[in-house]
């Protein structure tokens, strides 16, 4: 039926906003231009003052682990509105926004987190979707 | 109760199929819910900035045209006026895009927005400094503006895709899947329905041989 079909190119195109290669917030500070290409073929930028604001986050050693942008994974497994951030360095990062204390490479965040972090990082945060 | 498929043949084999569909529906509904829910984060969060701006550049516009009526008093309308025309009016703004979620979104960066006296193309010894001020809070407002149409043209955006995300949320909702569902009862119904028949019509075979012996 068509509408299988229809429902399999949706659930394709919901991460195509998502990089092909992810770089470190080292590589970002020290490029003139921070960007990465898309999945779709188009480019996002990275706000400076979002990289400076990172830098003042993470030790420096943990520059280099930082991959941009960082992911929020939103999976239906989860419950609704439950994210997950992946990676030492983005949890460390993100969990000093949040103000919670940082453990292991995994933390798990609530919409209201997700609201706090979009507004503090929108570019160089990312929805991904797991399909499960 | 929603509306089984019409034309579905009651097989094993069919049943299978549908409850794949069913899941695959289930998945892509799931989904859909998560990014219809960060849309609307995204949505509010751009309203609240879109507000924010409003008011920081009507602010800033109001001051600027205060600034332009004490330099209209001062130096004389016609002055002004020509002083205006001198001015150069080129703006670069640089246009890139980011993803939210797939949408693409403007983001205008201006560089040099604030110029100094002598790059603002008015000549400096027919004017006053207070045609300066007056320029002044024109380019803070500028600024401004730009960042307004940055947020208003992401509302736009998220906004529309907002719209076909619930479509589709609500087609999958209260449309495919309550009818798959229906489509699956109607299978299961109709083998059960096939299975009590088989067996009825054994038993009367085997009443029927039993006879005959």
């Amino acid at each position: 039926m068509n509408v299988d079909r229809i429902l399999k190119f949706e659930l394709n195109k919901l991460n195509v906003h998502l990089p092909k290669r992810r770089i470190s917030l080292k590589e970002a500070l020290e490029s003139t231009r921070p960007q990465v290409a898309t999945r779709d073929g188009s480019v996002h930028r990275f706000k400076r003052e979002e990289l400076d604001f990172l830098a003042g986050l993470v030790p420096e050693i943990d520059r280099g682990r930082l991959q941009l942008p960082i992911l929020i994974a939103l999976d239906p497994k989860f419950g609704r509105g439950a994210a997950r951030i992946t990676g030492e360095a983005e949890v460390i990062a993100i969990s000093q926004i949040l103000g919670k204390k940082s453990t292991g490479g995994e933390l798990l965040i609530y919409r209201p987190d997700v609201a706090i972090i979009r507004r503090k990082l929108p570019t160089t945060t990312q929805y991904l979707f797991m399909p499960g | 109760m929603a509306e089984a498929v019409s034309a579905v043949t009651p097989t094993r084999m069919e049943l299978l199929k549908l409850r794949q569909r069913v899941s695959l529906a289930q998945k892509g509904h799931d989904l859909l819910r998560e990014k219809m829910d960060a849309l609307v984060i995204e949505f509010f969060e751009v309203l609240k900035k879109i507000g924010d701006a409003k008011s920081a550049a009507l602010n800033q516009l109001s001051l600027a045209y205060r600034a332009l009526s004490v330099c209209s008093a001062v130096m004389g309308t016609i002055e002004t006026r020509q002083a205006s025309r001198e001015a150069k009016r080129e703006l670069e703004i640089e246009i890139s895009t980011r993803h939210i979620m797939g949408i693409v979104v403007p983001t205008l960066e201006v560089e040099e927005l604030k110029r100094n006296a002598l790059s603002r193309g008015y000549s400096l010894h027919t004017t006053s400094s207070v045609l300066d001020d007056a320029s002044k809070e024109f380019e803070k407002a500028l600024g401004l503006l730009v960042k307004l149409a940055e947020l208003e043209e992401s509302a736009n955006a998220i906004a529309r895709e907002l719209e076909g995300t619930k479509r589709r949320v609500n087609a999958l909702e209260y449309i495919l899947i309550p009818r798959l569902k229906a489509t699956i009862k109607f299978i299961e119904m109709r083998l059960d329905e096939m299975e009590r028949e088989n067996f009825s019509r054994l038993k009367r075979i085997k009443a029927m041989l039993e006879a005959r012996e």
